[in-house]
C-alpha cells in the first residue's frame, strides 16, 4: 500500500488544478517525480511541490492500492479526483468545484465541504462528503443532457439546487436537506433524502427513483398519487414507515417514482 | 518560390493523369512545366499526390455554429487538444462543432484548400464572413440563402423575373456570397406559420408560391446571371419517408432550362445531401430505400449533380436552414433543440443527432449514402460530403474513402457491425464495387471544383492554383482493397504528408507549419450595376419596414472579406432596358 500526503504549505487565492493528482498517474511514481508533477494555477504550470509538503511511504504494484491524503485549506484547489479511476482520495478540508467530477472508480472522501459540480457525470465509484454540497452534485455539466450515469454519492450535510440534474443511473443519498430543483431531467437512478426538500423536485423526469424521507415544501402538479404503502421495498432495502408513491412527471409523459414519507 | 514534387504517385483526373509517377513544379502560387534549378527539391517518390481537396458542403461559419457552440457545450469538450510544441498552430476543441481555428488546422491536416459554407442568410453574411476570418489556411467560398427570401417570393408570385435578376445579383454583392442556395423552399417561411410544405406544388401560406415555382425561377435566374455554379439546392422533405418522389420531381422540374453557354460545368441544379432525400415507405416502421430510383434518374441525365451527405456512425449536430424538419427530429428524439428565425429572409435550428450502427433507422440512412456512391456510375456527378456536421463531421471523409475502397471492409459491417435494415431494406448488398484512388481524386477534387465551377483549383494542369496535397501512402505497395488497411488509410488521409496551398507548404510531415489568412470567394456580376440602383430604390421602403435593421447597415463591408478572391462576371444574358 502507497500512502502519499500532501500538505499545503502556501496559500492561493487563484484556483489550483488537481487532475494530474490521481491514484493512477501517481501509485508508481518517486518521490522527486510526485513532487515534479504539473500542476496548473490558473494559466500557469506550477509544480506540486511548490504548494505542498509531499510524504510517500509504502509501494504499490497499482493505483487500486495508492492512498491520497490532502491536508490543508483546500477551498481553491479544483477538480480533485477528476476522472478518477481507481484508489482513494481522502481530502481533509473543505474542496472547491468538481471533485470527483467525471470519475469512473475508486473513492474519495472530503472530510469537509464541498463546492459546485461534485460528482458532476460521474460514471462509477463512491464520493462520500461528510458535509455540504453546493450546486449541481451528480448533475451534468452546463448544457449537457446526460449526469451521473453510475456510482455513488454520499452526502452527510446538505445538497444544494438541482442536486442530480440529468441524472441517467447510480445512486445518491443525502443525510441533510435538499434546495429547489433536485433529480429534475432524471431519466434512471436512485436519490434517497433523508432531510427536508425545498420544492419543484423530479421536474420533467422520466424514470428513475427519488425517496424524500423528511418534508416536502410543495409538489409539482405533474405527479400523480398512484397508492400508499406501509415499509416499501425500495432499490434494494425496506424503508420503515408511511409512503406516499407518486408517478411523474406526466407532463413529459414520464414514469418515475417519487416516495414521500407521511 | 519554386518547388519540385519529386516522384510521387500523381493521380489528377482532369488531366488523365491515373497513378503515373511524376513530377510537379511549382512556381510561385501556380502550376507549371518547369522551374528554374534553384527550386526546392520535395522527395515525395511513391508517394499518393493529388490536387488539394475541394469541399463542395460543409458548415464551417455563420450564427448556426454558433448557436450550436453555446448549445452543445458537451460537444466542444470532445476533441480538446493542447496547442502542439512544434506545430504552429494553436489548441483544438470540438467534434462536430470545432472552433473556428480547429477546422482550418484539421481540414489543412486532411489536404483540403477549398472548403464551401453552404448555407448563408445574407442578414447574417456579416458574421460568416467575420468566422471566416479566425478560420485558417482555406478557399472558402459562401452560398446565399435565397429559397424562402420575401422579396425572392414577391418577385416569383409576380413573375418578375427581371428584378429577381437583379435582386440575386445584388444581394450576393450584399453578402459577398457565391451562389444561390435554396433550403425546403417555401417549407422555411412557412415554418413562420409553424408549418411546412408538402412536396414541390404545396403553395407556401403567405404568399402562395410553390417550390417548383421557386426552384425554376432561381435556376433561370442563375443561368441568366451565368454564375458559375449551379443553384444548389436542398429539396423539399429532407429526412420524411416516401420523400424521393419529391425529389424526382426536383430533378425533373428544371430539365428543360437552358444551360448558360459561358459556364464549364455541366449541370444546372446541384441537389445536395441527396441521402436524406432518398427514402421510400410511409413512416419509420416501413421506411426503405428509395435510392434505386434516384440513382437510376441520375445516370440517364446529365443536368444535375448531387453531393451525398454520407452517414458515419457519430454523435453529431444537425443544423441547418429547414427548420420544421429540426422540430420534426425534436418530435423524434426529444433531444434538446435550438430555433432561430431569420426575419424575412429563412428559419433555422439545430438538434443533436445519435447515429448509431444498432439504430436501424440510422443504419439505413448509412447504407442509403453508400448506395449512391456505388450506383452512380460517372464519379464525376458526384461528390464526398457528410453535409458536416449534419451526416457526421468532416473528419470522417477518410473513414468514408476506406469504406468505398475496400469490398471486403464493407461486407464485413454489413456482416458483424451494423442492423440488418442496411440488406433487408436497401439493395447495398448487391454491389461489389470498389472505388479506385483516380476516382477518389474525383469524388474529392476534379468534380467538386468543377461542379462549383472553380476551375482554377481540383487539378494539377499548367496555369493551375498550386494546391497540392501528399499522403505517406505508398501507393503502389498498398492494397487499399484490404480490410486490414482501412485504418491505415484512415489514418493516413486525416494527416497529410504536405499540404501545399498557393504554392505554400502548409503541413510537413504531418504538421502544420505555416497559417495563412483564409480567403473569401464571392462572385460579382458587372454591367448590371445602373439597373441595380433602380430596384434599390424601390427595394428600400420596404427592406426598412420589415427588417430589424437599416439596408445601409445589411451589406458586407469591403475590409470583412480580406484577403479575396473577387470572380468578375460579365453579364451576358437578357436586356433590361425596359425596367
Amino acid at each position: 500500500m502507497k500512502t502519499i500526503n500532501l500538505t499545503m504549505k502556501k496559500e492561493t487565492s487563484i484556483a489550483i488544478e488537481f487532475d494530474n493528482v490521481l491514484p493512477e498517474m501517481l501509485y508508481d511514481k518517486s518521490q522527486k517525480e510526485i513532487e515534479d508533477t504539473v500542476i496548473y494555477r490558473g494559466n500557469k504550470e506550477e509544480k506540486l511541490s511548490d504548494y505542498f509538503d509531499i510524504e510517500v511511504s509504502g509501494e504499490s504494484e497499482n493505483s487500486d492500492d495508492c492512498t491520497i491524503v490532502i491536508n490543508g485549506d483546500l477551498s481553491r484547489v479544483k477538480r480533485i479526483g477528476y476522472y478518477m479511476s481507481g484508489g482513494k482520495i481522502i481530502a481533509n478540508g473543505n474542496v472547491d468545484f468538481h471533485v470527483g467530477a467525471r470519475m469512473s472508480g475508486g473513492h474519495i472522501i472530503v472530510n469537509g465541504d464541498a463546492e459546485s459540480y461534485a460528482g458532476r457525470e460521474m460514471t462509477g465509484g463512491i464520493l462520500e462528503i461528510n458535509g455540504n454540497v453546493k450546486e449541481f452534485c451528480g448533475a451534468s455539466y452546463a448544457g449537457e443532457w446526460r449526469g451521473m450515469s453510475g456510482g455513488r454519492i454520499v452526502i452527510r450535510g446538505n445538497a444544494g439546487k438541482q442536486l442530480a440534474d440529468y441524472m441517467l443511473n447510480g445512486e445518491i443519498h443525502v443525510n441533510g436537506n435538499c434546495d429547489i430543483l433536485a433529480g429534475v431531467h432524471m431519466s434512471g437512478g436512485f436519490i434517497q433524502i433523508d432531510g427536508n426538500v425545498n420544492q419543484w423536485i423530479g421536474g420533467q423526469m422520466k424514470k428513475g427513483t427519488i425517496v424524500i424521507n423528511g418534508n416536502l415544501e410543495q409538489i409539482l402538479p405533474g405527479f400523480k398519487l398512484q397508492e400508499i404503502i406501509h415499509n416499501p421495498f425500495i432499490n434494494g432495502k425496506y424503508f420503515i414507515g408511511k409512503y406516499h408513491l407518486y408517478s411523474g412527471d406526466k407532463g413529459v409523459k414520464g414514469k418515475g417514482n417519487l416516495w414521500i414519507k407521511e | 518560390m519554386e518547388y519540385i514534387l519529386k516522384n510521387g504517385v500523381v493521380f489528377d483526373p482532369k488531366n488523365d493523369v491515373n497513378g503515373e509517377e511524376t513530377d510537379i513544379f511549382i512556381r510561385d502560387n501556380k502550376i507549371v512545366d518547369k522551374v528554374s534549378s534553384d527550386a526546392k527539391v520535395l522527395d515525395v517518390s511513391g508517394k499518393l499526390v493529388m490536387p488539394g481537396g475541394v469541399d463542395l458542403h460543409s458548415h464551417i461559419a455563420g450564427p448556426k455554429l454558433s448557436i450550436g457552440r453555446l448549445y452543445r457545450p458537451e460537444d466542444i469538450r470532445k476533441g480538446v487538444r493542447a496547442a502542439p510544441k512544434d506545430e504552429v498552430s494553436g489548441f483544438e476543441a470540438g467534434f462536430s462543432l470545432p472552433t473556428c481555428p480547429t477546422i482550418g488546422y484539421r481540414y489543412t491536416k486532411m489536404g483540403y484548400t477549398t472548403v464551401t459554407e453552404a448555407a448563408v442568410p445574407p442578414l447574417e453574411a456579416k458574421h460568416a464572413h467575420e468566422e471566416i476570418n479566425s478560420i485558417p489556411n482555406l478557399d472558402i467560398p459562401t452560398l446565399t440563402l435565397f429559397g424562402n427570401n420575401w422579396f425572392m417570393l414577391k418577385y416569383v408570385k409576380e413573375n418578375r423575373l427581371d428584378d429577381l435578376t437583379l435582386f440575386i445579383s445584388k444581394w450576393l454583392k450584399l453578402a459577398k456570397g457565391y451562389g444561390i442556395k435554396i433550403v425546403n423552399p417555401c417549407g422555411s417561411e412557412a415554418w413562420g406559420w409553424g408549418k411546412n410544405v408538402d412536396g414541390l406544388d404545396d403553395p407556401e401560406p403567405h404568399w402562395g408560391v410553390t417550390g417548383r415555382e421557386v426552384i425554376t425561377s432561381l435556376t433561370k435566374v442563375n443561368e441568366r446571371l451565368g454564375l458559375p455554379h449551379s443553384v444548389h439546392v436542398h429539396t423539399n422533405d429532407l429526412g420524411h419517408p416516401g420523400n424521393y418522389e419529391t425529389t424526382l420531381e426536383t430533378f425533373d422540374c428544371v430539365k428543360d432550362i437552358k444551360k448558360n453557354k459561358n459556364v464549364d460545368r455541366n449541370q444546372i441544379m446541384h441537389c445536395t445531401h441527396i441521402q436524406f432525400h432518398a427514402y421510400k415507405g410511409t413512416s419509420w416502421r416501413d421506411v426503405s430505400s428509395g435510392a434505386t430510383e434516384l440513382i437510376d434518374y441520375i445516370n440517364k441525365h446529365d443536368h444535375l449533380t448531387c453531393d451525398i451527405g454520407q452517414i458515419t456512425f457519430d454523435e453529431t449536430t444537425t443544423m441547418t436552414a429547414d427548420a420544421p424538419m429540426e422540430y420534426d427530429l425534436f418530435r423524434l428524439t426529444g433531444l434538446k433543440w435550438a430555433n432561430k428565425d431569420i426575419e424575412v429572409e429563412t428559419a433555422s435550428g439545430l438538434i443533436p443527432s445519435i447515429y448509431s450502427s444498432r439504430a436501424p433507422v440510422s443504419v439505413l440512412q448509412w447504407a442509403v449514402g453508400l448506395e449512391f456512391f456505388m450506383g452512380v456510375r460517372d464519379p464525376w456527378k458526384i461528390a464526398l460530403t457528410t453535409d458536416s456536421p449534419n451526416g457526421g463531421p468532416f473528419i470522417r471523409y477518410p473513414k468514408i474513402i476506406s469504406w468505398l475502397m475496400s469490398n471486403e471492409k464493407l461486407q464485413d459491417m454489413l456482416d458483424n457491425e451494423v442492423h440488418n435494415w442496411a440488406t433487408n431494406r436497401t439493395d447495398l448488398g448487391t454491389y461489389n464495387r470498389e472505388y479506385t484512388w483516380d476516382e477518389i481524386a474525383i469524388l474529392t477534387r476534379a468534380s467538386t471544383s468543377k461542379i462549383l465551377g472553380l476551375e482554377d483549383r481540383g487539378h494539377l494542369g499548367v496555369g493551375a492554383k498550386a494546391d497540392v496535397s501528399v499522403y505517406d501512402i505508398d501507393v503502389n505497395d498498398f492494397d487499399p482493397t484490404l480490410k486490414s488497411n482501412s485504418s491505415v488509410i484512415e489514418e493516413k488521409l486525416l494527416n497529410s504528408k504536405y499540404t501545399i496551398k498557393d504554392g505554400q507548404i502548409l503541413v510537413k510531415d504531418s504538421k502544420i507549419v505555416k497559417l495563412v489568412k483564409s480567403n473569401h470567394i464571392w462572385c460579382n456580376v458587372q454591367g448590371l450595376e445602373k439597373y441595380e440602383k433602380t430596384l434599390e430604390k424601390r427595394i428600400k421602403p420596404e427592406f426598412n419596414k420589415y427588417y430589424t435593421i437599416k439596408y445601409e447597415n445589411y451589406g458586407v463591408n469591403d475590409h470583412y472579406v480580406e484577403p479575396e478572391t473577387r470572380i468578375n462576371i460579365k453579364y451576358g444574358g437578357e436586356s433590361f432596358e425596359n425596367n
